[in-house]
């Protein structure tokens, strides 16, 4: 489809996004090109039909004569306009699709981000630049593409009219103009500080906006909200300033350009008057005049527009900077891994990790296991086992090798490793859409198997739109427990050799978790389960135990763990003895 | 002072600001009307000058000199015009936003959890920017436009009766192809917006569920849903393209027309000379005034296709402002009061988010002063609702929920800091600094209170090492999943709250972060009423009360 268009090859080039509409630029140049030239044919029969009307008055022509000349007029005005109304047209095009390919290019861009290096607070600015760049810059295009045409090629048209007419007068008239281009040239830098200065103000204002709006609750209860409108009153005061001064350097520019290019005017009129009486440089008639005169203040009313051609340039650069960082091609993993069957294997090899600049959080982690093996880990405080789960994952670099069914984790792509491993973390992370949709995620399968695998079927089928009920923002219609069995769910439904579950039980009550685990048994006979959790309520059923922590790594049955590890021992004891105390005190 | 009175409305904004800068509005006026007066002078020096050329005199400098000035003139009003307008039209969309912005303290807890926050956002950010571009270019230059129209009208009536009066035919066949031109516009607009605000929401989405997408490999999908919502966008935009490309060709060829018709009118002999005969001079003034009516006619047109593709904003806005209001609870409580007893006390609460559908029915409980209670019961029996209605973010359908006799959700939200700690499920990240998540903004907590909140949760020494303190920009990668935890105590409990209320507070920690974090509430429980509703840290405490729930 689109996606796979040649933009994704260098979408971090301008070229490519104009290379990738050629055939609607080829049609923006033939209709630009005819429009513009075309637009020299109103002046000439303008000032035909007054030499005409002077004719008529005279006797020296008919109204018939006239008439023709009308019909004429109207037919070339006709041609012309209709050049017009497809140049725009296809300029508009143009834009809306290199919007909609910068989009899709963020859009990928953001979509193959690796969790664990993109941090949260890019959230905002990211998606001001979705909204506020990708517009800018299609817009810049846009303007662009019609400056080129509306006055680049209709400023050659112009000025190959007046030549004709009379050279020397042409020469002497233009003369001014290139002191307008001189000074739009100087002014070119505070221009572009005023509007960069504008755009941050409002990106800043947006990001506001977003923090003001998805924290509104939290600032409610904590009594915040009037500081938090405070803040955004101020830097409100602060976008309205540089909006004026941004706007002040373009505008006022403009009537100064105009002044100096309009100069010329004095000698057309005086030197074109002499033209006409038969003492200048050319022999004119009144047609000559109004047309020559006509061309001339449409001409420098277009370079006083070439500032203009300039600023839209301005403009769409400094979207395009913003922007090209984030349009990164993106190398989509094609080497893919089929659906196992096969009873799962797994070996881990001395893992270590460390983050960057830090000691390591763990080392030399070995240990094997077997399908229908349930792994539990747990550890000391910080001890990292979140962060062991999710090296599973190929987010970070590590030490050590990890074998699935015999092949080494290092050397799969991201595709591959989804085929390996499935993963739930104690963030549910879901889609708002309907529970359904969650699970399958726009595969064909049904649901209620999955439901039923954790304990949460009978709730939602006491739902009037069942599966089908929208679950809203973060699944926010959901409670935190609903939450995390949709999303243990959906991890489910992904059975894979490796089952990797972070703390999935901590908003699910302990009579639901026993009964998950029982069904979790069942489901990954041939499968190995790693279940990370700082609870050992359900260790002692697990076939292996993985002790990590920054002195210690350990790996043995719950048994052995109990008489060799003490840290352990202890752990587990004072998490027993109080549920005793609870049991009794019901 | 009533309530009605502060009621927000999208037209009470604009008026407010074009009464307080009336003076700037007055210049405006000033700069239009001289503008358009200037304007008009150009044709008739032309027409002078050729009249004097067909009868074989030269032209004087004075002549030509007086064409340029004017030219120059005109040009240099307009400029101070587009200035004097983009500077009202800031002064009104500020005033949208922070009236916008002020609406949402007034919105009850309720719209936050129905409506997705990307199109709250888009309110701001969008419908703002086209609500800017309405004052802009839409009614301000409209204004100007029709004036011109006016002048020039005139002029042509005194040069020709009869081209006037083709003018004034022609001008509503022209207004009902522009007004229809519009409703085709509009609709193809309104598409467009929504599925654009689609589009936006999509972003904030798929950053919070990357890992999930990575994981699955669900990359392919997340892109085949967004380019559904870009597809639709895609499709209306095209759309409206097309009647803007169509509406601006067919005036200018219009204009042509009129110019055609007019030359071969005024060549007619008889009676039509009465009515359309001029001198060539004034033939060619008309040709530039004809030229130049139907240029603020264009104009108008693109403008009212501003004004139309803002209806849709204006509607979204306005509906906006018509959200339903919670009364803002101004109960101050002195805060000795809070040793009353009992403290909190629920009696007969029913409620439910929708009302057929209760939460809670007839629940009773009380809690004293200095009491620790833990509230244990199934996932979805309502327990973070109870801490909802305590925190009076809503009100109960029958019964009470009282704060040392007060109702909870009359209590004024600026006090709520000092009688309540909060500690989330989950740390909201703000946008600010590391010292910003403790405070949230609260001008109130000293830096000192930040401190102290630091120390007692045991972060300060891990804040101190970070590059800038308490002043690096906040990001997540900061922090340890408990440590992040840990900082929404130190939120809780900067301000030195008389109750805490502990949400499932142990949910993302291992055992020894928890470990940290009991020693942490510890110390912040003494002389405060907690409440929880981890029944986790009650296995850890033992200490306190239990009450069951559902």
């Amino acid at each position: 489809m689109f996606r796979a268009s040649k933009v994704n090859r260098r979408p971090d080039r301008l070229s490519t996004y104009f290379l990738s509409n050629s055939a609607v630029l080829a049609g923006i140049a033939l209709s630009g090109i005819l429009y513009n030239v075309g637009l020299t044919a109103g002046p000439f029969f303008e000032g035909q039909l007054a030499q005409c009307l002077i004719a008529v008055m005279a006797k020296e022509k008919t109204v018939g004569d006239m008439v023709n000349l009308a019909g004429l007029y109207l037919a070339v005005i006709l041609l012309v306009q209709a050049s017009r109304c497809l140049k725009r047209f296809w300029v508009r095009r143009l834009a809306n699709n290199t919007a909609r390919s910068m989009r899709r290019v963020l859009y990928r861009n953001l979509v193959y981000q690796n969790p664990a290096v993109l941090g949260l607070d890019e959230a905002g600015s990211l998606m001001t630049k979705a909204i506020g760049d990708v517009d800018a810059c299609a817009e810049g295009i846009r303007k662009f593409t019609t400056e080129i045409f509306d006055t680049g090629v209709v400023m050659i048209a112009y000025l190959g009219m007046l030549w004709y007419y009379d050279a020397r007068l042409t020469l002497l008239a233009c003369l001014f103009t290139p002191l307008a281009y001189l000074l739009a040239q100087r002014l070119k830098r505070p221009i572009t500080r005023s509007s960069a200065a504008y755009k941050n103000s409002v990106s800043r204002l947006n990001g506001m906006a977003l923090d003001r709006v998805t924290n509104a609750l939290t600032y409610r209860v904590f009594g915040c909200e009037a500081q938090r409108d405070e803040a955004y009153t101020s830097q409100l005061a602060q976008v309205e300033k540089n909006a004026v001064v941004s706007s002040a350097w373009e505008n006022a520019m403009q009537p100064l350009y105009n002044v100096i290019a309009m100069t010329g005017v004095l000698f057309v009129l005086i030197r074109g008057a002499q033209n006409v009486l038969g003492q200048g440089w050319a022999v004119w008639d009144i047609a000559a005049f109004t047309t020559y005169l006509a061309c001339f203040s449409r001409l420098a009313l277009k370079s006083s527009h070439a500032a203009k051609l300039f600023n839209a340039v301005q403009k769409a650069r400094v979207s395009w900077q913003r922007i090209q960082p984030q349009l990164q091609p993106v190398s989509v993993p094609e080497a893919q891994l089929d659906t196992f069957t096969a009873p799962a294997s797994l070996s881990v090899e001395k893992l270590s990790f460390a983050y960057p600049h830090q000691p390591p959080l763990f080392s030399n982690v070995s240990f094997r296991a077997q399908a229908g093996e349930i792994i539990g880990i747990t550890g000391p405080l910080a001890c990292g086992k979140s962060t062991f789960g999710r090296l599973f994952l190929g987010e970070q670099d590590y030490t050590g090798r990890i074998f699935i069914n015999g092949l080494d984790l290092a050397e799969q792509n991201n595709a591959q490793l989804s085929q390996l491993v499935a993963y739930a973390g104690h963030d549910p992370q879901l889609l708002s859409d309907t529970i359904a949709e969650n699970i399958t995620l726009g595969e064909a399968f049904d649901c209620q198997p999955w439901l039923t695998a954790v304990a949460l079927s009978e709730e939602v089928n006491a739902l009037p739109r069942g599966i089908q009920t929208f679950i809203g923002a973060q699944g926010s219609r959901l409670s935190g427990g609903q939450q995390a069995r949709l999303a243990l769910a959906r991890t489910l439904a992904r059975s894979r050799p490796l089952i990797i579950l972070d703390d999935p039980f901590s908003a699910v009550d302990p009579a639901t978790e026993a009964e998950i685990l029982q069904q979790l048994r069942v489901l990954a006979q041939d499968r190995i389960v790693f279940l990370i959790s700082h609870r050992l309520t359900h260790f002692p059923d697990f076939d292996q135990i993985l002790w990590l922590s920054q002195e210690k790594v350990q790996v043995s049955s719950h048994e052995m763990m109990l008489k060799t590890n003490s840290a352990y021992a202890q752990l587990f004891e004072k998490q027993q003895r109080k549920e005793v105390k609870n049991d009794e005190s019901h | 002072m009533n309530p009605t009175e502060l009621k927000l409305h999208l037209h009470r904004s604009v008026v407010t600001v074009l009464r307080q800068h009336w003076l700037l509005v007055l210049m405006l006026a000033g700069v239009i009307l001289a503008g358009t007066a200037v304007a008009l002078v150009p044709p008739l020096v032309l027409e002078r000058v050729i009249n004097q050329l067909t009868t074989g005199q030269a032209v004087l400098f004075s002549l030509a000199f007086a064409y340029f000035i004017f030219l120059a003139l005109a040009g240099i009003l307009e400029s101070l015009q587009t200035v004097l307008i983009t500077l009202i039209g800031q002064k009104i969309t500020r005033q949208v936003r922070q009236d916008l912005c002020a609406k949402i303290q007034l919105l009850p807890a309720s719209y936050f959890t129905q409506q997705q926050a990307g199109k709250t956002v888009s309110l701001f950010v969008n419908d703002v920017e086209a609500l800017s571009a309405l004052f802009d270019n839409g009614v301000l230059s409209m204004a100007a436009d029709a004036l011109k129209m006016i002048g020039i009208g005139a002029m042509i009536f005194t040069r020709s009766l009869g081209l006037g009066f083709l003018l004034l035919a022609i001008t509503p066949l022209l207004f009902a192809l522009t007004r229809h031109f519009q409703k085709r516009m509009l609709k193809a607009q309104q598409t467009h917006r929504s599925a654009i605000a689609q589009v936006n929401n999509a972003v904030p989405e798929t950053l919070r569920c990357l890992r999930m997408i990575r994981t699955f490999n669900k990359q392919n999908y997340m892109e085949d849903r967004y380019d559904k919502h870009l597809q639709t966008s895609y499709q209306s935009l095209e759309k409206a393209n097309f009647y803007d490309s169509v509406y601006s060709p067919i005036i200018v060829f219009s204009s042509s027309a009129v110019i055609a018709v007019m030359m071969v009118l005024a060549s007619l002999s008889g009676n039509m000379q009465q009515l359309f005969g001029m001198s060539v001079g004034s033939a060619v003034a008309v040709i530039a005034y004809v030229g130049k009516i139907f240029t603020p006619l264009e104009n108008i047109g693109m403008e009212i296709e501003n004004i139309q593709s803002a209806v849709a904003s204006i509607e979204r806005i306005e509906s906006f402002f018509q959200q339903p209001e919670r009364i803002l609870p101004t109960q101050q409580l002195d805060l000795s009061a809070a040793l009353t007893q009992p403290v909190l006390s629920l009696s007969h609460v029913t409620f439910g988010y929708q009302p057929e559908e209760p939460v809670l029915k007839d629940l009773s409980f009380c809690i004293n002063s200095g009491e620790t209670v833990t509230l244990i019961g199934r996932t979805g029996a309502g327990k973070s609702t109870i801490f909802r209605l305590i925190l009076g973010l809503y009100a109960p359908q029958q019964g009470t929920v009282e704060i040392a006799g007060q109702p909870a959700d009359q209590l004024s939200d600026s006090q709520k800091r000092r009688l309540f700690g909060y500690v989330e499920q989950t740390l909201h990240p703000a946008d600010g600094t590391v010292g910003d998540q403790i405070s949230l903004f609260d001008a109130a907590i000293t830096d000192q209170q930040i401190i102290e909140a630091a120390e007692l949760v045991g972060l300060a020494g891990v804040i101190e090492k970070l590059p800038q303190g308490y002043a690096t920009p906040w990001n997540p990668a900061l922090f340890s999943q408990g440590q992040i935890q840990l900082l929404a105590i130190a939120r809780a409990i900067a301000a030195n709250p008389r109750i805490l209320l502990l949400d499932e507070i142990t949910a993302n920690l291992d055992s020894g972060t928890e470990a940290l974090v009991m020693e942490a509430l510890q110390k912040a429980s003494a002389n405060r009423t907690v409440l929880s509703i981890s029944h986790r840290l009650y296995q850890q405490n033992k200490t306190g009360r239990l009450i069951t729930i559902g």
